[in-house]
């Protein structure tokens, strides 16, 4: 979570903003989500880049629209999925991005569900 | 002096032996116990150190002449992407809920420039639930608003999710810090 106490003293910028602004408000500051509602990042999002299509799915997943984006998804799994992320995963970068959104998802949920299916089959 | 000492004797006798007939050292070693975890555990109470850590920087409303400065009013330098009752006219404030309603946990994040200071602020306009709609200053300011489609920036959608209820009563404006651009 990004203590209001460090925002209070740097004021939030970059990456951290970009959640703040986009993201936060549903997936809330510490990642947490909503149980039933809004599924939790922290301890979750890493684990999409175990299984085939999750990194691609993490961009393609609509809402988390805006520029930066892989800014953000790098700073989303650095903290909220530092535990999670396999080995030798290498940073998103802005162009593996920019092709990725071209080709948005229609079966958001449908998508979600077979990547949790195969993470689970992994256990 | 005899009689004086025995006097004193027989008093300091029967009030020994009337504080042994009615406690034991047990219930003493019980008490003691307690007030020495107590007193070792009271530096631990959440009281105003919590306070103190967690509060963002929020500029001081003193400093702002008019509706700009006021709460209650639309154009309060809060409210500029507001989309609904203000809170601080229904029972509750900026910040907080009126009584029997609960914030929801899903909210409406932006940004607002404080006339004051000059800085941008970034703004959490929570909606509050469980009872019917306040109907008392209803505001409609659009900054950042995205159309509808966009969903996650459009602030005509109720916010009550994941709270008991889905109906909405009003909405706070929270600070929860400073965006700076670098």
């Amino acid at each position: 979570m990004l203590a209001p106490g460090v925002a209070a003293a740097q004021g939030t910028s970059g990456p951290a903003l970009d959640y703040a602004v986009t993201c936060q408000g549903c997936h809330r500051a510490d990642g947490a989500g909503t149980p039933g509602t809004v599924p939790a990042l922290a301890g979750s999002v890493g684990k999409f880049l175990r299984v085939p299509g999750g990194r691609e799915f993490l961009v393609r997943v609509p809402g988390v629209a805006q520029a930066p984006l892989d800014a953000v998804l790098n700073w989303m799994l650095d903290r909220f999925g530092r535990d999670d992320v396999p080995k030798g995963v290498v940073p998103y970068t802005a162009e593996e991005v920019n092709q990725l959104r071209r080709r948005p998802l229609t079966d958001v949920v449908g998508a979600r569900r077979q990547l949790v299916e195969a993470l689970e089959r992994m256990k | 002096m005899t009689d004086e000492r025995r006097w004193l004797d027989r008093l300091c006798e029967r009030a020994t032996r009337a504080l042994a007939r009615r406690t034991s050292r047990r219930s003493f070693l019980t008490r003691l116990g307690t007030a020495l975890a107590g007193t070792a555990a009271l530096p631990l109470l959440p009281m105003a150190r919590a306070a103190t850590e967690s509060r963002p920087p929020v500029p001081d409303d003193a400093a702002l002449h008019g509706e700009v400065g006021d709460p209650k009013s639309c154009s309060y330098w809060r409210h500029c992407a507001i989309d609904g009752f203000l809170c601080s006219c229904c029972g509750g404030s900026q910040n907080a809920c009126p009584p029997g309603t609960e914030m929801s946990p899903l909210t409406w994040i932006g940004t607002c420039r404080n006339p004051g200071d000059g800085k941008d602020y970034i703004i959490s306009y929570n909606d509050c639930c469980g009872q019917s709609l306040c109907m008392r200053c209803r505001c409609t300011r659009t900054e950042g608003e995205r159309p509808l489609y966009l969903t996650m920036k459009n602030n005509d959608l109720l916010w009550c999710f994941g709270t008991q209820s889905r109906a909405v009563n009003c909405s706070v404006a929270v600070v929860l810090g400073v965006a700076t651009r670098t």
